[in-house]
């Protein structure tokens, strides 16, 4: 590794202190409240799911008095955690999701927590497999679960019996599904599309991970990007089956009056689409802005090839990370552990109207939680198949470019072999250029993490 | 080096100080470095590793940096002249003794006072497809030439549609031309009046005046304006960021330069690779400006030469 | 074209109103939806007014920015901080580089212009890792220190208007024994009036409007910016509340309206006597 060059940093240096000279000293911030340490903790939440985590920390900060956690919610919390850990600044604890945390690894934005997380006493046995499997990366745990989810299909019942469906009998494969959309889909009297059975782009959440309900996921977890394997070949030639059938500027056309996902115009609610990808939070809004009378059921999304018995899904989960060169890895661990303990989890989960990523469920969970389909979500996310989301360490490429080839497919404007082989070319490079700079830091990285979790 | 002029060489040097600080810490340092890691492998958080011209070579083979490239020129060169156009035809308009000029000035001005964020999210619902209020405005022209003619045009999704994306930019920037407007208004009221009253009497219309007395005065107003319009066009960002979600637009129709060095450098962390894309716009900026300026130098009439 | 008050013809007044009505067609839609309650912001076809107006928004879209009074403490001022830094560094340097004769100077001044096309994402990672290297991220340092070194473009506008200014009077205070900084300051400075008026409403508008800076450099909701604050309304996972967001649009934008309204005159003159050439 060769450090900035001679001239460069004598320019540095110059352009340094002029800086220092013109530098009022910076104000640095009073870390103790009344004698207590003040840990900053970074969350992406707003309203009632931040409210909900917002008690969890109260609950925290009332059942001892050494440390005192401050919440605050920050819009963009991707970038702006990286800018401020390199910028020497960073929180002491933040909420991420689950599909960064590769990338962040990588670049060396996080702690490694696997001896921090043994020695609070908490245990992988206490976690589902997929949720405790989406925080691990390269060997090392660096994150806990916060709230998770599990995808789900949603289907309008009223919808299905108008269309002379059984609305207690959900798709159970892809064919299945196109046969009921065609079904479902009304079009206008100038040919515009009036309502929809399903289309990929709504909600469009998950796009990456659509290939497996088509039989496998997109990247071997080592060097290799799986577009060429048959469930991306399948997934893009589905894709590619909608503009053909019912327009791809009609689609859009129809997308583009869709209202706000949280209103009584989102499309699911007011009758515009039938079928849709969802997750367990979706009850609470149907609760609270669907009309009276709104009848939907939930099943596992349906798969190319049938699966009796143990049903797919793919999970994500929101995590607590201790960001690198944060203060005191010590107390931030302490907090997390609290919020990992059942009891609180199971309030933050429950304020969220989501499941929780423990193992063990109470009763009250149970019951408390108001949501008629729980059980379908909670199978989900026990299921051997439950699948965990896409965590490349190039993600974020990867999703940027995934939408621009999915629109261009969906629109009827690119041939699905055409994009997927574009696609693949990139990102196959894109991942190449990534895990060479990794190989190029990695024995030095690696042994540093490694010391750091030493007990 | 006389005493005197020594002294003067001190004064002038002591009065641009704050402009050296500033040059050395945000101009050549900057330039630079950023030099240095365009030839790196670089993320925030480690070291920059020497990479040689391996980011050149990437650009070079990346259809997405020519897309980005193509985006910005093809831009710059239809926004740059429809925004003279109509900010030059507003600022002879407003330079009339008209009642309620004030009111007027502040309307054609107010869009540039819009913060990027509330003129982005505005305009994506202005080009809404179905409920857009521009296509509520272009849909009863559309009837009539469809009755007229029998054809079939339909009112475009504009942000949906990688033909038209550029173009609902192009009308969103066309609505923020006002800081143009007010410049070119005060190179209009720079205009000697005797000028007019001459061409008056010897019998000139308004558009003789306007083409052989307005235009030639205030070539040096449009010059100025069109370098600073190159600069700034040449580093759309903010606008197309919000407006497409951080994301390409359509079919990669809203990616720009900057766009592309923004997401390089602060979304995937690769900012050797965004360093070297920032230089190439370094060179395409002065590349057109040195154009301009050549083109402009024969063109511009400065009064008193 | 400067036709006497009466002979002003009357398609110009028809263009005039029918683009001017084109132009305030996005605010008028921009305040309308500001008023409206949520489900009336999505209708087709669009509907025009509010059904009944909600000045509850206006409320409400403070309260979903978070500390909208914080905000507009922290946007004021940098904006105030700007605009003074801006106004006196860059006037400073362009008498040093107009009232002033010197060896190089003209070379500098190309230099100087030549900053002019050096593009912000050029120079934005370096500048990053100074403000780091300096312990700056996260504070307000970096959006307004550099205020303070001149701007390239400012620089330019106040040296062509300092040019215009007859020599004699300075030659005059010379021999009268007044020191360079007292020329500057008391008969150059106050006969440059309308041109740092103008300097300061450009700078003001660009601290005011300014996105991408505490986007990077600030690292806590505490110290953002109003425009900043704004983009914490746009999208989250419940979609753009849309009357919330074109409320605070509307509140962002009043200040600096209601600045350009009573200063334009002033302003156009300002702009007019820097000339431009």
């Amino acid at each position: 590794m060769k450090s900035i060059s001679r001239p460069v940093s004598i320019l540095r240096i110059l352009g340094c202190t002029a800086l220092f000279v013109l530098a009022a000293c910076s104000p640095k911030e009073d870390r103790r409240v009344s004698g207590r340490l003040v840990l900053e903790y970074w969350e992406k939440w707003t309203g009632f799911e931040r409210d909900a985590m917002a008690r969890v920390v109260d609950d925290f900060n009332d059942s001892q008095d050494r440390i005192f956690v401050r919440f605050l919610s920050v819009s963009r919390i991707d970038q702006k955690m990286m800018l401020a850990t390199a910028g020497g600044v960073p929180p002491d604890v933040a909420g991420l999701w689950a599909i960064n945390l590769p990338s962040y690894a990588e670049n060396n934005a996080l702690m490694p927590m696997d001896r921090l997380v043994r020695d609070s006493g908490i245990r992988e046995e206490d976690y589902l497999p997929v949720f405790w499997k989406l925080c691990r990366y390269r060997n090392f745990l660096w994150a806990l679960p916060s709230t998770p989810s599990v995808t789900a299909l949603h289907w309008n019942k009223k919808m299905f019996r108008e269309a002379g469906l059984d609305p207690e009998q959900p798709p159970r494969t892809i064919a299945e599904l196109e046969s009921f959309n065609e079904k479902l889909t009304r079009k206008n009297a100038d040919g515009s599309l009036a309502q929809i059975g399903h289309m990929p782009q709504e909600p469009g959440w998950w796009m990456h991970d659509f290939p497996s309900w088509f039989g496998g996921a997109s990247w071997d977890g080592g060097t290799q990007l799986l577009l060429d394997a048959a469930p991306n070949r399948h997934f893009f030639a589905w894709l590619e089956s909608y503009p053909k059938r019912f327009g791809g500027p009609a689609m859009y056309q129809l997308r583009g009056a869709f209202g706000n996902f949280a209103s009584p115009d989102n499309p699911f609610f007011n009758g515009k689409v039938g079928m849709i990808m969802q997750g367990v939070w979706m009850n609470n809004f149907i609760k609270n802005y669907a009309p009276a009378g709104f009848e939907y059921g939930v099943a596992a999304f349906p798969e190319e090839t049938e699966h009796p018995g143990a049903p797919m899904t793919v999970a994500e989960t929101d995590i607590l990370v201790i960001p690198a060169g944060a203060h005191h890895p010590k107390e931030a661990m302490e907090f997390i552990a609290f919020v990992e303990r059942q009891k609180n989890m199971e309030n933050l989960c429950l304020g969220q109207r989501k499941i929780s990523p423990l193992r063990r469920v109470s009763s009250e969970f149970v019951k408390n939680h108001s949501h008629p389909y729980l059980r379908t979500f909670l199978q989900l996310a026990n299921s051997p198949r439950a699948q965990p989301t896409l965590a490349l360490p190039t993600f974020k490429e990867y999703a940027n470019d995934l939408t621009t080839y999915v629109n261009l497919v969906l629109l009827g404007r690119m041939p699905a072999e055409q994009a997927r082989g574009e696609m693949l070319g990139r990102q196959q490079k894109a991942l190449d250029a990534k895990l060479s700079r990794w190989n190029q830091v990695a024995p030095v990285r690696v042994s540093r993490w490694e010391a750091e979790i030493q007990p | 080096m006389m005493p005197g002029e020594h002294r003067n060489l001190i004064k002038g040097l002591v009065f641009i100080s704050p402009w050296i600080v500033g040059f050395l810490a945000f101009n050549l340092y900057p330039l630079i470095a950023s030099i240095w890691f365009s030839l790196c492998d670089y993320s925030v958080l480690s070291q920059p590793v020497f990479l040689g011209v391996q980011n050149y070579v990437d650009l070079w083979h990346d259809p997405v940096f020519w897309k980005a490239l193509r985006n910005t020129v093809v831009f710059a060169l239809v926004a740059i002249p429809l925004s003279s156009f109509l900010s030059i035809g507003l600022a002879v308009l407003l330079n009339q003794p008209i009642a309620g000029q004030g009111i007027y000035r502040t309307i054609f001005f107010l869009p540039s006072l819009v913060p990027a964020i509330s003129l982005a999210i505005l305009w994506q619902w202005m080009l809404n497809g179905p409920m857009g209020l521009v296509n509520n405005l272009v849909r009863p022209f559309l009837n009539i030439i469809n009755a007229v003619c029998g054809s079939h045009l339909q009112a475009p999704d504009w942000l949906n549609d990688p033909n038209f994306a550029l173009g609902g930019l192009i009308l969103t920037g066309l609505w923020g031309t006002g800081q143009a407007v007010v410049i070119y208004l005060a190179g209009l009221q720079e205009i000697p009046l005797e000028l007019y009253e001459a061409a008056e009497l010897d019998g000139t219309s308004a558009w003789q005046r306007f083409l052989h007395v307005t235009l030639p005065m205030l070539s040096p107003v449009i010059f100025f304006n069109v370098l600073m319009s190159i600069i700034g066009a040449l580093q759309t960002f903010a606008v197309p960021y919000i407006l497409t979600g951080g994301g390409d637009g359509p079919g990669r129709s809203l990616l720009f330069l900057a766009t592309y060095i923004y997401q390089n450098a602060f979304d995937y962390w690769n900012m050797g690779y965004a360093s070297a894309l920032a230089l190439c716009l370094f060179v395409l900026i002065i590349a057109l400006s040195l154009v301009s300026v050549r083109y402009g130098e024969k063109k511009v009439h400065y009064s008193g030469r | 074209m400067k036709p006497t008050r009466s002979s002003v013809p009357w398609f110009t007044r028809v263009a005039l109103i029918l683009l001017g009505v084109l132009f305030l067609l996005p605010f008028f839609w921009m305040v309308s939806t500001s008023l409206k309650p949520l489900n009336e912001t999505m209708k087709l076809p669009p509907q025009w007014l509010p059904s009944s107006p909600q000045w509850n928004n206006y409320p409400d879209a403070m309260r979903a920015m978070g500390p909208f009074w914080l905000y507009a403490r922290n946007s004021l001022l940098l904006a105030f901080l700007n605009v003074i830094g801006t106004v006196f560094s860059s006037a400073l340097v362009a008498y040093g580089f107009s009232r002033l004769d010197w060896r190089g100077r003209d070379a500098c001044f190309f230099v100087l212009l030549a900053t002019m096309m050096i593009p912000f994402p050029v120079v934005m990672v370096p500048i990053y890792g100074l403000f780091k290297a300096v312990g700056w991220i996260g504070t307000f340092q970096p959006l307004w220190v550099p205020a303070f070194l001149a701007g390239a473009f400012n620089v330019f506008l106040l040296r062509q208007f300092f040019l215009s200014i007859p020599r004699d009077l300075s030659e005059a205070a010379r021999i009268d024994g007044c020191s360079e900084f007292r020329i500057f300051w008391q008969i150059i400075l106050p006969l440059a009036k309308p041109a740092l008026l103008t300097v300061a409403l450009f700078q003001f508008m660009a601290t005011w409007n300014d996105f991408l800076g505490p986007l990077i450099f600030l690292a806590r909701e505490n110290q953002y910016t109003l425009a900043l604050g704004l983009q914490a309304l746009q999208g989250t996972i419940s979609g753009t509340p849309w009357h919330h967001l074109m409320a605070a649009s509307t509140l962002v934008l009043l200040p600096v309206l209601v600045l350009f309204f009573l200063t334009q005159r002033t302003f156009i003159r300002g702009i007019a006597t820097t000339g431009l050439k």
